[in-house]
């Protein structure tokens, strides 16, 4: 199906993928108590896929250690554009105490461009909710400019 | 169109086969078509997700059929070495031995 009707036949909700880039397990238990009946995330559409090409959002946890790098980058490339990525927890939105290490490269905004940041540490799942809601109005201004630019003929 | 066969346990219609075929064979051109179709050819979008990582070959990280029974094959190694011994693999020599077979239980059978 071509994009245009994709998007506007079936408009679907964020569906996302998480990336642990070397994160403590904090942020990433936090994402999962976003899950749980208490925030239930789920009920704005929001859900978790086990593969970056049905992805729209790239949650990144972590600061991306040598090792996680090329892995980023790559999983980064495979979610079909368009796309928004939130950096989550301190390490991922600034490195934290981390952020001389030897072995980071991060955080994550040096290795790819990151839409929304939630800081905490760990992050609180109200916090989360309050960046995804951010991501959606990101994700339906790329868009619709997407579109423009394919209505224009410019190409994606 | 197809007339269907009776049995005593129902009956057949190879028309409501075909149709089955075809309601199925349209829902899933449909399902397919629903795919998105705008990813980049030739770039990383168009790579097998490998947790993160490039592809490794087939080889390395292909478990053969074969293994699943390995322990099976290795508790009755002693059963199967003299089985394997007396297949040759020569069909020629399976026929001989039915025919030899056959002929010796009509034997007991007919004589």
């Amino acid at each position: 199906m071509k994009l245009e009707d994709y998007l506007q036949v079936l408009p679907k909700s964020l569906w996302v993928f998480t990336l642990n880039s070397g994160s403590c397990n904090g942020c990433d238990i936090e994402i999962v108590a976003s899950l749980t009946p208490r925030y239930d995330i789920e009920r704005l559409g929001l859900k978790l896929t086990g593969t970056p090409r049905h992805a729209d959002v790239l949650l990144v946890t972590g600061p991306v250690t040598r090792f996680m790098e090329p892995k980023l980058r790559l999983i980064y490339a495979q979610i079909p554009d368009p796309k928004v990525v939130i950096a989550v927890g301190n390490c991922a939105t600034s490195g934290d105490v981390f952020f001389k290490s030897y072995n980071l490269v991060g955080p994550v905004d040096r290795i790819v461009p990151v839409d929304v940041y939630v800081h905490g540490c760990a992050i609180r799942p109200e916090a989360l909710i309050e960046g995804v809601a951010k991501a959606v109005t990101l994700l339906e201004a790329k868009r619709a400019a997407l579109l423009d630019r394919r209505a224009a003929g410019e190409g994606a | 169109m197809f007339g269907s066969i009776f049995s005593g346990a129902g009956f057949w219609d190879a028309g409501a086969w075909i149709l089955a075929f075809l309601s199925a064979g349209g829902a899933a051109l449909f399902i397919r078509r629903m795919g998105r179709s705008d990813y980049k050819k030739g770039t990383d979008q168009d790579e097998i997700y490998y947790s993160g990582n490039v592809v490794p070959d087939a080889e390395i990280f292909t478990v053969p059929a074969s293994s699943a029974y390995w322990g099976f094959r290795e508790a009755l190694k002693s059963y199967y070495s003299h089985l394997t011994a007396l297949h040759c693999g020569i069909a020629t020599e399976y026929v001989g031995w039915f025919v030899f077979t056959a002929a010796l239980i009509l034997t007991f059978v007919l004589v």
